[in-house]
């Protein structure tokens, strides 16, 4: 059977940058405090208007140039993302306009803040078993329109950012993709939601009430979480290298993804992860959810933190609850 | 199960789950200008179901489920991947298939919603079909189910695509199949984003700040509603859908000649109609149900399929064609030998 292999990596993030102080004042408290809470000093947002296929389109010609490859050369889009461009259709649709698919599939995945390794997965799965040769895995965020900026908020607008990034799965004899963990268990799932709209919701989906109420913003009971987090991505590290059977001291570096740094460098250190081999996703632009992973790989390699042939070890954890983990060789 | 024994996934089991209450097209004539006659001449739809209280899709795709997995002699607890398709999640986050997964009462495994439209179904099966064939999976369940009916403008403003909807769920088991003439053959997805604003709803959107507001709540015109290019829409359908079927049937060498029976997304029944004329299909031939459920987009094809093996329109051995086409545009067809 073929192996996968990531072929090749970008990412891209919004030029404006915003600090704790540019949030200070709408959510009642200062920089230091906000940060002190979230973890994260800095994030981006996108201008108005623009959506996360704009992103994705610039993090996949980047992903697409390192691996060498025309937008032509792609006979299948996963796009992951929790914030699409509209309602309907999917933000692969729009992004296989932008970058100038062919008419290719374009499947619109939603697993949240573990969506990169959900999307990657299921690439791995279709060049595997022969249905696809080259595909264009697109993670991307834009949260910032959906982040209330009022005092009640501020334990969570301050760790969402916006962002994208692309890696290139294709079809190698020596495996790049070697192991893949995924698990998701809904209990207590509305610690971390967003409810409205809501289809479920007789007669209309969307309510003055459930406006008022803010109940159209995120959701997040960030401490209720914590345990949950700290223990699943220490557990599902060891699960992944169990599968790959690859000790830690082999993996050139962790990439732990989860809306709380401090969080993710408990688990890494839980799970007995040497703290100069780990990122903590969130630190380099807030919580990108989907995109998180991919930026940050895209990072360790454009930094040559990461070389060819090393081991990168990536885990996440979030909303739905879903979480996992991927052994790869780049 | 070494993965050597794995050709082909296959379709192991079926259930589907409507709402009882009836919406007739008359009874749409006491809140729109609309007509029985108007709506059956263009979409040939008699009546839908909506649902009467709170009720998520993941709600009726879990009756579904529970009917699929009994029918596949599959327990909850065994599935390897649950995957749900829909337009009209439950919950703005997290996807509909962790409300699947606690409705099922079940946790470990992985799920996760594939949103592509009216062609959710046939992409899904494209999933659960390479994680099978790859050994990443054994059991695989595939709901698409919506709530169309809370999303819908149901005055005379909104008629034209409001009369289309209705609300639904069905559900498929997926599992390995050794015998290679057996199972799914093949899964053609594919899309075209410079139509996506043809047929859409607009709000939420991630590129807009606020994305919900309260003006959305009380205009007739509202960004929340679903908007179509009807007659823009049908003419690529009719294009696009006998060129993903002819492209299912050759890459098998196969011909239409050879179709047992082609399932259609049920979008319109003239949509239907002029596909199997196009194709030289006769009528026994193609089989639609858009009549008495209107278009439930993602859920339309297990929901048909499973009442075409209910009345025994799908025997064993017979060469089935599912084909779909919709929003974003996206278009794909699925062959496979029952």
């Amino acid at each position: 059977m073929q192996a996968s292999a990531v072929l090749g990596c970008g990412r891209h993030l919004p030029s404006r940058k915003v600090t704790s102080d540019e949030l200070a004042r709408d959510l009642g408290a200062t920089a230091a405090e906000l940060t002190e809470r979230t973890g994260i000093p800095v994030r981006y947002y996108a201008e108005p208007g623009i959506g996360p296929s704009d992103l994705a389109r610039d993090a996949s010609a980047a992903a697409l140039g390192a691996a060498g490859l025309a937008p032509t050369d792609v006979d299948l889009i996963v796009f992951a993302t929790m914030t699409p461009d509209i309602a309907f259709p999917g933000s692969g649709c729009f992004l296989q306009h932008k970058l100038g698919c062919d008419t290719v599939g374009a499947i619109d995945v939603r697993a949240q803040c573990a969506g990169f390794l959900f999307a990657l997965a299921t690439a791995d799965r279709f060049v595997r078993a022969g249905s696809a040769r080259r595909v264009l895995v697109a993670c991307a965020e834009v949260h910032s329109t959906a982040l209330e900026r009022a005092p009640r908020a501020a334990a969570i607008t301050p760790r969402f950012g916006d962002g994208a990034a692309a890696v290139i799965v294709g079809a190698r004899s020596e495996p790049g993709v070697i192991a893949t963990v995924l698990h998701s268990d809904p209990s207590d799932l509305e610690q971390w939601w967003c409810e409205f709209p809501a289809s479920r919701h007789h007669p209309a989906r969307m309510t003055r009430a459930a406006l008022e109420a803010g109940r159209h913003y995120y959701q997040l009971d960030a401490d209720a979480l914590r345990p949950r987090a700290e223990a699943a991505l220490a557990d599902v590290t060891a699960e992944v290298l169990e599968r790959a059977d690859v000790p830690v001291d082999r993996v050139a570096l962790f990439l732990v993804h989860y809306l709380d740094p401090r969080v993710a460098r408990a688990a890494a250190a839980r799970a007995g992860l040497p703290a100069e081999r780990v990122v903590a996703t969130a630190e380099i632009a807030g919580h990108v959810a989907a995109a998180g992973i991919p930026i940050a790989l895209a990072d360790a390699l454009a930094a040559g933190r990461l070389r060819t042939g090393d081991l990168v070890c990536c885990t996440a954890f979030g909303a739905g609850i879903s979480w996992g983990g991927v052994l790869l060789r780049v | 199960m070494t993965m050597s024994e794995t050709v082909n996934s296959r379709i192991l089991g079926l259930g589907h789950y409507l709402p009882e209450r009836v919406v007739t097209n008359d009874d749409l004539t006491h809140v729109m200008d609309t007509s029985d006659e108007w709506i059956q001449q263009r979409t040939g739809i008699r009546e839908r179901r909506f649902i009467a209280r709170d009720t998520g899709g993941a709600d009726l795709g879990a009756v579904a489920a529970r009917d699929a997995l009994a029918a596949a002699g599959v327990k909850a607890a065994d599935l390897d991947l649950l995957l749900v398709g829909t337009l009209s999640p439950d919950v703005d986050v997290p996807g509909n298939a962790s409300f699947l997964q606690r409705n099922l009462g079940i946790r470990g495994m992985p799920v996760m919603d594939v949103r592509n439209q009216c062609s959710g179904f046939l992409y899904m099966l494209a999933v659960a079909d390479s994680f099978i064939r790859s050994g990443g999976a054994r059991y695989v369940l595939v709901v698409g189910a919506e709530i169309h009916s809370t999303g819908l403008d149901l005055s005379t403003v909104g008629r034209e695509v409001a009369v289309i909807f209705g609300d639904g769920a069905g559900a498929a088991v997926l599992g390995p199949e050794p015998d290679p003439r057996r199972g799914i053959f093949s899964v053609h997805l594919h899309s075209e984003g410079r139509y996506a604003e043809k047929l859409m709803v607009e709000a939420p959107s991630s590129k807009v700040s606020p994305r919900v507001t309260e003006d959305m709540l009380e205009d007739p015109g509202s960004r929340l509603w679903p908007r179509m290019e009807g007659r823009y829409v049908f003419k690529h359908a009719v294009t696009r859908f006998p060129e993903v079927i002819q492209e299912a049937l050759a890459a098998n060498g196969h011909t239409i000649a050879d179709l047992d029976l082609l399932i259609p997304h049920q979008a319109n029944l003239r949509i239907s109609q002029m596909v199997a004329m196009g194709l030289d299909l006769p009528e026994e031939k193609v089989f639609n149900n858009i009549q008495r459920y209107g278009n439930t987009t993602a859920a339309s094809i297990p929901i048909a399929l499973h009442e075409a093996v209910e009345q025994g329109r799908v025997k064993p051995g017979a060469l089935v064609c599912l084909a779909a086409f919709g929003a974003g545009f996206t278009w794909a067809a699925a062959l496979m030998r029952w």
